[in-house]
C-alpha cells in the first residue's frame, strides 16, 4: 500500500499498468517518460526480451514534487502481458496502490482482454486484495485503429463494476496523461484514510465530467447490476477459493504466532542476556580481584626483594666494613710487624753494635793486655837495663847526640821515673789498674 | 463473505507502510553500524514492494529508486523460485561482480536489506554484520508496525486536490 515516509517526508505510490500482451502498457510509460518535465521523471527501466517484449517489468519513477509538505512520488510499473509470464506478472502486483487496465480496443483482441482481466482478478485475490477497495481505471487503447470494438461492447465485457475509463491512443499520447492523472487522484484519495464510498462516487463523477467518453450514469448502473458475463468465471460468484481463504487465515494467524514465539524468544533472550551480563560482571570482578591480588603479591614480592636486597646490601656493607676493618687491622698489624721488625732489626743492630763494641772492647782489652805485656816487657826490659846501665847510658847519649831520640828520652825518662817510683814505692797501683782493666 | 472481507481488510491495512522519523533514525544507526563494521560501501533498506525506506553510505552515485525497485523485483522472483523448488524462502541473495558485490537479505516479513560492497571487505564479514543488523532492524520494524495503528493519517482531504492541481500542471499534452 501507499508508503509514507515521515523521515524523508515522502509519499510513494505504486501504480501498475496491467493488460494483455501488446496492448500498449509499455508504450504508455515510454510516452510519459518522453513528455514529462525532466525534473519529475526518473530513468525508465525496461526488463525486456531482445524482441522488446516486457520480460519482467518496466519501471518509471515520477516525482511530482512536494504536495502539502510531502514529496509525492509515483512508481509506474508495467507487467509482462503474455500469458506465459504469469509468475512474474503476479510479482509485480505485489504492493500495488493503483491499477490501470490497458485494454486493446481491436475487435480481435477482445477475448485476450477478458482473459487478462480475469487473470488480474485472480492474482489480486491471491494477494488478498479487495477489488472494490483498490483504485482502478480502464484505458481503452488503440482507439485510432479501424477494426475496434465499440465502447459499449468493451464496457459490457470488461467493466461490469463501472470503473472510470478513458479512451486513448498511447502511441500518439492521447489519453495517456489523463489516465495517469485520474489514477493518481484515486490513489491519493484512497491514501487519505479509509476508503470512502462517497468519495469514490465523487471521483467517478469527476472522471465522467472530465471525459466525455465516460458512459452515462444510468447505463453504468445498469451494467453494474449485471453479472460479470463475459468472464470465464463469474467473479462475484467465485469469491475466494477455499485454498486462498485458508491461506489468508494462515497469513493472519502467523504473525500472532510468530509474535508470541518472538516474545518468548525475546524474554528468553533477555534473561539469557541478563545472566550473561551478570556472569560477565562476576567474571570481571573476579578478574579484577585476581589482578589486585597479583599486584599485591607483586608488590609484596617486590618489597621482599627490596628488603632482601637491602639486607644483602647491609650485609655486604657490613662485610665490606668488616673487611675494611680487617684490612686496616692487617695493615696495622703489618705496620706493627714492620715496626717490630724494625725494632728487632734495630735491636739486632744494637746487639750487633754492642757485640761490635764488645769486640772492640775485647780488642781494646787485648790491646791493653798486649800493652800491659809490653809494659811488663818494658818493665822487665828496664829491669834488665838497670842491671846493664852503662850500656844503656851510652845508648842514650848517642841518642841525645843525634837529637832525634830526644823526645823518647824525654818521654821515657818520666815514665821511667814513674815506673821507677812505682816500682820503687811498690806496684800496688799498677796492679789495681790492671785488675780493673781485666774486669772489663 | 463478510468475515473474509474484514480479514482481508485487516491484512491490507497491515500491509501499508508508515515510517516515522524516530524509527528511521534507529534504522539509520543500525545501517551505519553495519557499514562501519563490515566496511561495505552502502546499505539500503527496501520494502518488498520496491519502495526505498532508507539508505546509508556512498549512495549518491546510485539511482536508489530504480535500484530499490529492481532489487525488490529480483528478490520477489527469487522468492517465487524458492517456492517452486519447495523452499519457503531464500533469505539471502548474493550477486558477485568484478568490483562490486551485492548482498541481499530478508529483514522481518516485508523488508529487504541490501548491502553493496567491494573487495575491501569479504562476503563473510558482510554476511555476519548483515545478519546482526537484520535482527536489529526486524525488531525496529516490528515495533513500528505495532505502534503504527495509533498514528493518524498524515494526508488530509485537501491533499488529493492539491496533488491533482500539480498533476494537471505537470502533465499537459
Amino acid at each position: 500500500m501507499v508508503s509514507i515516509n515521515y523521515a524523508f517526508r515522502e509519499i510513494c505510490c505504486k501504480i501498475v499498468y496491467y493488460g494483455p500482451g501488446l496492448s500498449g502498457k509499455t508504450t504508455n510509460l515510454i510516452y510519459i517518460h518522453k513528455k514529462a518535465p525532466p525534473q519529475t521523471k526518473g530513468e525508465l527501466i525496461s526488463l525486456a526480451t531482445d524482441a522488446d517484449r516486457t520480460l519482467y517489468f518496466d519501471f518509471l519513477p515520477i516525482d511530482i514534487g512536494p504536495v502539502q509538505g510531502f514529496a509525492t512520488k509515483f512508481q509506474l510499473y508495467t507487467v509482462p502481458g503474455q500469458v506465459y509470464y504469469n509468475a512474474t506478472r503476479k510479482l509485480v502486483l505485489r504492493g500495488v496502490d493503483g491499477l490501470i487496465f490497458v485494454a486493446d480496443s481491436q475487435a480481435a483482441k477482445l477475448e485476450e482482454n477478458i482473459e487478462s482481466m480475469n487473470n488480474l482478478i485472480e492474482n489480486l485475490e491471491e494477494y488478498g486484495y479487495v477489488l472494490e477497495e483498490l483504485p482502478m481505471i480502464i484505458q481503452y487503447n488503440k482507439r485510432d485503429l479501424e477494426e475496434v470494438s465499440s465502447l459499449e461492447e468493451l464496457e459490457k465485457c470488461l467493466n461490469p463494476r463501472g470503473l472510470p475509463y478513458i479512451e486513448a491512443v498511447a502511441v500518439k499520447g492521447i489519453g495517456v496523461f489523463d489516465t495517469l492523472k485520474a489514477i493518481s487522484k484515486l490513489v491519493l484519495e484512497k491514501a487519505r484514510g479509509k476508503s470512502e464510498p462517497e468519495g469514490k462516487k465523487e471521483l467517478v463523477s469527476v472522471a465522467a465530467e472530465s471525459k466525455p467518453s465516460v458512459m452515462p450514469s444510468a447505463e453504468k448502473e445498469e451494467l453494474e447490476k449485471k453479472p460479470y458475463a463475459p468472464a470465464r468465471e463469474a467473479v462475484p460468484e467465485t469469491p475466494l477459493g477455499k485454498d486462498s481463504f485458508e491461506e489468508v487465515e494462515r497469513d493472519l494467524e502467523q504473525p500472532e504466532r510468530t509474535c508470541r514465539v518472538e516474545e518468548k524468544l525475546e524474554n528468553a533472550r533477555e534473561k539469557e542476556e541478563e545472566e550473561q551480563a551478570k556472569e560477565a560482571v562476576r567474571l570481571q570482578k573476579e578478574k579484577e580481584e585476581e589482578l589486585i591480588k597479583a599486584r599485591l603479591k607483586e608488590q609484596e614480592e617486590k618489597a621482599g626483594k627490596d628488603r632482601e636486597e637491602a639486607e644483602r646490601k647491609k650485609l655486604f656493607m657490613e662485610k665490606l666494613e668488616r673487611g675494611m676493618a680487617e684490612v686496616e687491622r692487617q695493615k696495622k698489624a703489618l705496620e706493627l710487624e714492620k715496626i717490630r721488625e724494625a725494632e728487632e732489626s734495630k735491636k739486632k743492630e744494637q746487639a750487633a753494635l754492642i757485640e761490635k763494641m764488645k769486640k772492640i772492647e775485647e780488642e781494646k782489652k787485648t790491646l791493653i793486655r798486649s800493652q800491659s805485656e809490653i809494659e811488663k816487657e818494658t818493665v822487665e826490659a828496664e829491669r834488665v837495663s838497670k842491671e846493664v846501665v852503662p850500656e844503656k847510658t851510652a845508648q842514650t847519649v848517642k841518642a841525645d847526640e843525634t837529637g832525634l831520640p830526644f823526645q823518647s828520652k824525654v818521654i821515657t825518662s818520666p815514665m821511667l821515673k814513674q815506673k821507677k817510683t812505682k816500682s820503687a814505692k811498690g806496684g800496688f797501683l799498677w796492679r789495681w789498674i790492671q785488675k780493673i782493666a781485666g774486669r772489663r | 463473505m463478510d468475515t473474509k472481507n474484514s480479514r482481508q481488510e485487516v491484512k491490507l491495512q497491515d500491509d501499508s507502510l508508515i515510517i516515522h522519523e524516530e524509527e528511521i533514525e534507529k534504522i539509520d544507526r543500525a545501517l551505519i553500524k553495519l557499514i562501519k563494521g563490515s566496511e561495505a560501501k552502502c546499505a539500503l533498506l527496501v520494502d518488498k514492494d520496491g519502495h526505498l525506506i532508507t539508505r546509508q553510505g556512498f549512495t549518491h552515485s546510485l539511482d536508489t529508486t530504480a535500484l530499490a525497485a529492481l532489487l525488490a523485483g529480483s528478490f520477489a522472483s527469487t522468492r517465487e523460485i524458492a517456492r517452486l523448488v519447495g523452499e519457503p524462502e531464500f533469505s539471502v541473495l548474493f550477486h558477485q561482480g568484478k568490483r562490486d558485490h551485492i548482498h541481499i537479505s530478508l529483514v522481518g516479513e516485508r523488508s529487504i536489506l541490501v548491502v553493496i560492497f567491494d573487495d575491501r571487505t569479504t562476503i563473510g564479514m558482510v554476511r555476519l554484520y548483515a545478519k546482526e543488523c537484520g535482527e536489529e532492524l526486524a525488531a525496529i520494524l516490528e515495533e513500528a508496525h505495532k505502534s503504527k495503528k495509533k498514528s493518524e493519517p498524515a494526508i488530509d482531504s485537501g491533499f488529493a486536490a492539491s496533488a491533482e492541481d500539480r498533476l494537471n500542471d505537470i502533465f499537459r499534452d
